[in-house]
């Protein structure tokens, strides 16, 4: 009944939108994308907000009464393979779009859950995803629903019918290159990082026209490469062997597999990057910039205008990738536009967004052995026997450095929250360690090589995974929420004094935001590894999140395997409100 | 009784250690007659093993030498080529006995697995054996280098070699890395080697199968290969073979015996001849 109302409403939509051709674009504009943060309605970007704070004021599910939070229904998935669901939820106009697992989007009715209509990428054979098969968004403009596919593919659906509007091949999948991320629109482009593709791989940022999918600029990550703007050269990106040696520069890493933020107040999008390439910090002595790197790139013509690098010469396999969020605060007495990011190497950065300033980097986990701080100037202090070593020529196994946090981080890609009511960051942090030595010889394409060996450990019997409120000013840690599995979903918080998150036993949790307790929790059915969102709809507020266990934990064996055995896949849709 | 064998044993140690099901009567040989097929894994871009030549078709040793065991088990070869992953191990997961994530299917076969037993011993899942040759790093140079001389005389030399490849490491890494800013990287070592005869290096480092190819028939009398040892050179060779899933044993033992056959009669050299690459017997095979 409600879906044949439904679809009724579309087609009158449809109709009235072909009579008035002023009015093409019948869905969310520029203007409705970049207010997404204050708006309550609907939920029209990945980070709810274009600055990824994942904050919502709305306050009708609170701290008092979030105890009565129920399921308003659930919408499976389906299909045989399942996997990792890391995908956050877009809410609009009575419809919330989703994507998969697999490369696929599903469009669902908001009161009902049932589906309106689901699109399924076709993969072809032989593509090498590096971790799992997940995506982790979709983003919305105007009539289209644009998401990247796994073998490397940019998509854009009419978000009324699922149809292919556009369809641009961004890299080859067949040299390894994927895409899981959630791609973001400003002012009329999509703008969008890349992954996989591990072997000769360097990182880079493009914009494109969201109506047609043509390439408008493109930002190579690694110093050397040529920038590009409509087809003509855009100067290089840093400067040629500043910090590299021979022509290593050319395939040095530095993929910006995550996607990035972007801050309305400087007009700048902030881009993480991944680590260098080869793995083996020896054989590349310098910084090699721009790798485990914050860019700040101007999004209508792709130059950089600051960096920072939070690991110098990486050595352990430290990404840089996380989200950089753009929040405000006063330090020292003084009012600054400033930034945080949580890094895989433990350390909360805040940074002045302006410039890209160094302001502090205090650690967010119990345990970092590579580095003691950062000097005033933003550079670690490296603990240089903690370094793994050079591959041995000599054919013996190497000593054993045990190095925290591991190569999967102190976080990983979960986004984590800035509440605009306590003014704290809610970090989704593990505690692990790792064993690393220079195998004495490994094998690799058939033929022998010098590879590393590495064992995960976690660092405590009773969790890994550990929640955190984070105070940006003075990096103290005001409460922390411990979990038996490794945290590996996304954060949100609201201004009704809660934190949500979910764990990978399956529970959707809601946790006091000024004291950190547990107040709230739903049992999914399967593993949560998504991101949870919030809108108000017809007076009411909702709260929706992914379920389904998947992403890179269950790929890691040992002791880490023993937290999370007995987790079942799945894939759904949860969405919950208040009883009326 | 053959190498093989020494890699059973193995993979049985490591079955009771993990206590993994061991697999019930499983009769692949059965199914693969009834299939009429034998499917394949060799290398992508891996000439003179597996590679695909300017019109598209997949040749090599590894492809002859495959559809020549698959004839003698009266089965059709049918061939996939695939990219390397980080390591073999994740070749023969992703190959042998899981499949790939996505699409696909894991084959019956992977050609161009490094029998080593300690390698071996890491990877349960498989039954690897039946080696088939001999493989080791050598360096050629053109007529701008000395091809003998102590490596770090080749200061102010182009040298070029396999991304991430021991040759790479060796050259980036060895003397205290006074050679690194020289060195070029390729995606191949065939391509490494391309670079070198085309004047574009002065020194290349690859294996010695790919530099008896890109040599052959005297089609690049301007490059010499080093004749001296490599010094501080982290691998003495390694012997490569093929590999099944560990269900598949009857199939292992059938491939044995062929490729013992292979060995005697000529077979493996003649396989071996048209690609200009003079064949070593495996270390562990005789």
């Amino acid at each position: 009944m409600k879906i044949s109302h439904m679809l009724a409403a579309s087609a009158a939509l449809a109709i009235a939108t072909a009579a008035a051709p002023a009015l093409a674009q019948s869905g969310p504009s520029d203007a409705q994308i970049m207010a997404d943060e204050a708006s309550t309605g609907d939920v029209l970007t990945y980070g709810m907000g274009h600055r990824g704070q994942r904050f919502s004021p709305l306050d009708k599910v609170n701290a008092a009464n979030v105890k009565g939070l129920v399921p308003a229904f659930a919408a499976s998935l389906g299909g045989e393979k399942q996997r990792g669901q890391e995908s956050q939820p877009i809410v609009y106009d009575g419809v919330i779009y989703v994507t998969g697992s697999y490369s696929r989007v599903f469009a669902f009715d908001a009161k009902t859950g049932a589906e309106l209509w689901q699109y399924d990428a076709r993969l072809p054979d032989g593509i090498m995803p590096c971790c799992d098969v997940v995506n982790r968004g979709a983003a919305i403009h105007g009539d289209k629903i644009i998401f990247g596919t796994l073998d490397a593919h940019l998509v854009a659906l009419n978000r009324k019918t699922g149809k292919v509007i556009w369809n641009k091949t961004l890299a080859d999948y067949a040299a390894g290159y994927s895409f899981t991320a959630a791609p973001m629109i400003v002012n009329g482009k999509v703008i969008y990082g890349n992954s996989g593709g591990e072997f000769g791989i360097v990182g880079k940022v493009e914009a494109r026209d969201v109506e047609t999918g043509e390439l408008v600029w493109s930002r190579p990550t690694i110093e050397g490469h040529m920038g590009k703007l409509k087809g003509a050269d855009n100067g290089i990106t840093g400067k040629l062997n500043a910090s590299w040696q021979g022509d290593q520069w050319t395939n040095g890493g530095g993929a910006t597999w995550l996607g990035g933020t972007y801050d309305p107040d400087t007009n700048l999008i902030f881009m993480g990057t991944g680590n260098p390439s080869p793995w083996n910090s020896h054989l590349r002595p310098g910084d090699n910039l721009y790798t485990s790197s914050t860019l700040a790139i101007d999004p209508d013509t792709g130059v950089i205008k600051w960096h920072y690098q939070t690991t110098p010469h990486d050595g352990w396999d430290f990404d840089g990738v996380n989200e950089f969020i753009a929040f405000d605060a006063s330090i020292g007495g003084k009012p600054m536009k400033l930034g945080a990011k949580a890094d895989r190497n433990g350390f909360f950065f805040v940074l002045d967004r302006t410039n890209g300033k160094f302001v502090s980097a205090t650690p967010f986990v119990s345990k970092v052995t590579w580095a003691t701080g950062y000097d005033k100037k933003g550079r670690p202090l490296y603990v240089p026997e903690n370094r793994p070593g050079a591959p041995n020529t000599d054919g013996s196994k190497g000593s054993t450095v045990f190095a925290a946090p591991s190569f999967l981080g102190g976080k990983n890609w979960m986004p984590m929250s800035y509440s605009q009511q306590t003014q704290m960051f809610y970090v989704p942090s593990n505690e692990w360690g790792m064993d690393i030595w220079n195998e004495p010889i490994a094998y690799k394409k058939g033929a022998a090589y010098l590879g590393a060996g590495f064992t995960i450990k976690p660092l405590y019997p009773d969790h890994i995974g550990v929640l955190r409120a984070i105070d940006p000013t003075t990096g103290k840690i005001a409460w922390e929420y411990k979990n038996k599995a490794p945290l590996w979903g996304g954060v949100l918080s609201t201004g009704g004094n809660l934190v949500f998150t979910g764990t990978p036993e399956g529970f959707l949790k809601a946790f006091d935001a000024k004291t950190g307790a547990e107040l709230w929790k739903f049992n999914t059915g399967s593993g949560v590894v998504g991101t949870p969102v919030t809108w108000e709809q017809d007076g009411e507020q909702y709260v929706a999140v992914m379920s389904g266990w998947g992403g890179a934990v269950p790929l890691w064996g040992g002791e880490v395997a023993k937290s999370v055995q007995n987790i079942n896949q799945g894939g759904a849709l949860w969405v919950f409100k208040l009883p009326k | 009784m053959t190498v093989d064998a020494c890699s059973r044993r193995a993979l049985l140690a490591g079955l009771a250690a993990v206590l993994l099901p061991v697999p019930a009567a499983a009769r692949p040989l059965d199914t693969l007659a009834a299939a009429g097929t034998l499917s394949i894994a060799v290398y992508r871009d891996f000439a003179p093993w597996s590679w695909r030549d300017a019109g598209g078709t997949l040749k090599g040793i590894d492809v002859d030498l495959g559809t020549a065991l698959a004839a003698a088990l009266r089965l059709k070869a049918q061939f996939t080529d695939f990219l390397a992953d980080e390591s073999v191990d994740d070749d023969l997961r992703n190959m042998v006995w899981r499949g790939p994530l996505i699409g696909g299917s894991a084959c019956d076969l992977m050609m161009h697995v490094p029998t080593d037993r300690r390698f071996a011993l890491t990877v349960d899942r498989c039954v690897i054996g039946a080696a088939y040759a001999r493989e080791g790093f050598a360096i050629a140079c053109g007529p701008g280098a000395d091809c003998e001389v102590p490596p770090p005389q080749w200061a102010g030399k182009r040298l070029a070699a396999e991304l991430d490849s021991i040759p790479d490491i060796w050259l980036s890494g060895s003397f205290a890395g006074v050679l690194r800013g020289q060195v070029s990287h390729h995606l191949s070592g065939a391509a490494a080697l391309a670079a070198l005869i085309a004047g574009k290096a002065d020194v290349a480092m690859a294996s010695k199968a790919q530099i008896d190819h890109a040599l052959a028939n005297n089609a690049a009398p301007h490059i010499k290969r080093r004749t001296g040892p490599i010094p501080a050179l982290p691998s003495p060779g390694w012997d490569v073979g093929l590999a099944v899933k560990d269900d598949s044993r009857d199939l292992a033992d059938a491939l044995e015996a062929v490729m013992e056959r292979f060995a005697g009669d000529g077979t493996l050299d003649r396989i071996f001849a048209p690609y200009g690459v003079t064949r070593t017997a495996p270390l562990g095979n005789g």
